[in-house]
């Protein structure tokens, strides 16, 4: 039962309950930012749909549902993969009066559904980190608009006044650099490092801390410098930050070479209280030790 | 140089090494042959350290694992990673310094492109161009004629004469006899995890010629072509 990873899937009903819930929160986001009468917020919203709906019409994806359906089939699918997702804007907009817009995002929802083309091009973006081993290499090039939105939240933040905007822009951040150590990788670029298992893990963990300080550091800036009272609330917030991607790291390498499991998770969730972290961090750390020691002989 | 004793290997209640016994001498050049799960791959794991077995591995270099270049059967890459910094990845973790990496790319890979997107043949050569830019003793070597096109496997085997040149050991695996036959010293036979027979240079072309025999035989016959 502890064994079990936290992607194995669980009782449908909790798959209803999370559509509930992502359904609540939809609702309640969109009635908070449509009642900020801000011109934008309705071309937002068709942006993100069509966003949403560009995630289905990857080529491989569309090539196994050709495969599967014929022609006529293929495409009723399709159109209706396409306006499932668009639906709630659809309704929302309308709701809302912009008749213009829900049109265009109907006639475009259907237009997409007859494309396809490939979600991997051959531009390579371009990172910063690209020189120290790949989960910043690869987590950039895979959620670099996270960053842009949590600069934009930032900068949001001082505009309307509101620190707490703030700190949840740096928390953002944490989350984002957390996720690059979410899935184990590939046990040979493990067993390729020529280091003692405590040396493996002091160079990740010094390279996740320093990255993830150089992207935090513009949010911390702004911030420093528009709420100068605030800035030992802000370096607390850092600080702790940075211990949790810590322990994330430990947790994720005290699972190796399996996924982090429920076992992990429990553990982690328990170090949401600061305190706990001086038992945790120690704990997931001699675990790591020894589950690398059979790849770092 | 590396000494393989009594190395048994089990998944399970399956046995997949029996007993192996062979000695990889400095360079040499040695060939692992055998039917498709005969054992290969796991004898190769099990040097690299990546397997726990029965038996002894032992070697002069120490750790083995720190100056061994391993070339998986299917190597594996992250999404979004360009060929150029899947070898400095992979150079950096052992500690070695490459410059000019665009001047030693001598299988004309688009190294600024992502590796996911190589074909099958393509990710091969860089994989085996990493491994030997990492400057290693040893080198085990997974089928590396698997998918490659023919002008990279004249680079290749030309490769395996410079390793052998410079005193390197290589252990390589592959199903296109002419190409060990180019390469190796010595083959080793695996059957079922057992180690069948060792062949020396001179009698690799009646190994060739026995081998056809007893896999071939009469089972094209049996499909009554028309």
């Amino acid at each position: 039962m502890t064994k079990r990873k936290l992607s194995d899937g669980s009782h449908p009903i909790v798959g209803y309950l999370l559509a509930l819930l992502i359904s609540l929160v939809f609702i309640g986001v969109s009635i908070l930012l449509f009642s900020r009468k801000s011109v934008y917020i309705p071309y937002i919203y068709a942006f993100a749909a069509l966003f949403f709906i560009s995630k289905l019409s990857e080529t491989k994806r569309n090539d196994f549902l050709k495969f599967c359906f014929a022609n006529r089939q293929y495409r009723k699918v399709r159109i209706a993969e396409n306006l499932i997702i668009a639906l709630p804007f659809i309704v929302l907009l309308a709701c809302k009066q912009h008749f213009l817009l829900t049109l265009i995002l109907f006639v475009i929802s259907i237009v997409m559904a007859l494309l396809s083309y490939r979600a991997t091009y051959n531009i390579t973006i371009p990172t910063p980190f690209h020189k120290k081993p790949f989960e910043f290499t690869v987590g950039f090039r895979n959620s670099f608009f996270m960053f842009i939105i949590a600069y934009g939240l930032a900068i949001i933040a001082i505009k309307v006044n509101n620190f707490n905007l703030g700190i949840f822009a740096l928390g953002l951040i944490f989350f984002t650099t957390s996720g690059y150590y979410l899935k184990p990788e590939n046990e040979y670029f493990v067993w390729v490092y020529n280091c003692t298992p405590a040396r493996f893990l002091f160079e990740k963990i010094k390279t996740a801390l320093l990255f993830s300080f150089c992207l935090c550091l513009p949010v911390l800036i702004l911030l420093s410098i528009s709420y100068l009272e605030h800035i030992g609330v802000l370096l607390v917030f850092t600080f702790l930050g940075l211990l949790y991607l810590t322990t994330w790291i430990l947790a994720k390498y005290s699972a190796y070479p399996e996924e982090i499991g429920i076992t992990q998770g429990v553990i982690f969730a328990i170090g949401l209280f600061p305190p706990m972290l001086i038992v945790i961090i120690p704990l997931f750390a001699s675990q790591s030790v020894n589950k690398l020691k059979e790849i770092l002989k | 140089m590396i000494n393989i004793q009594n190395l048994s290997k089990s998944f399970g209640a399956k046995q997949v090494l029996k007993n192996i016994n062979i000695q990889f001498n400095k360079g040499q050049v040695y060939g692992i042959v055998g039917e498709n799960g005969a054992g290969k791959t796991t004898l190769f794991r099990c040097i690299a350290g990546l397997e726990s077995y029965e038996g002894k591995i032992t070697s002069e270099i120490n750790p083995l694992k720190n100056h061994l270049g391993l070339l998986l059967t299917e190597p594996f890459f992250f999404t979004k990673i360009t060929g150029k910094e899947y070898i400095r990845l992979l150079c950096n973790v052992r500690k070695k310094r490459v410059s000019n990496i665009d001047d030693k790319n001598i299988f004309d890979l688009p190294l600024n492109q992502y590796a996911s997107t190589y074909s099958t043949g393509m990710k091969k050569k860089l994989a085996l161009l990493a491994v030997l830019l990492q400057n290693n003793q040893c080198f085990v070597l997974d089928e590396p004629f698997n998918g490659v096109d023919i002008h990279s496997n004249i680079i290749i085997i030309g490769l395996i004469h410079k390793l052998k040149e410079l005193g390197k050991t290589v252990i390589i695996s592959s199903h296109i006899f002419s190409t060990l036959r180019d390469t190796c010293d010595e083959i080793y036979l695996l059957k079922e995890g057992e180690l069948v027979r060792k062949v020396f240079r001179e009698d690799f072309e009646a190994l060739e010629l026995e081998m056809r025999e007893f896999t071939v035989g009469n089972k094209i016959e049996k499909l009554e072509l028309e």
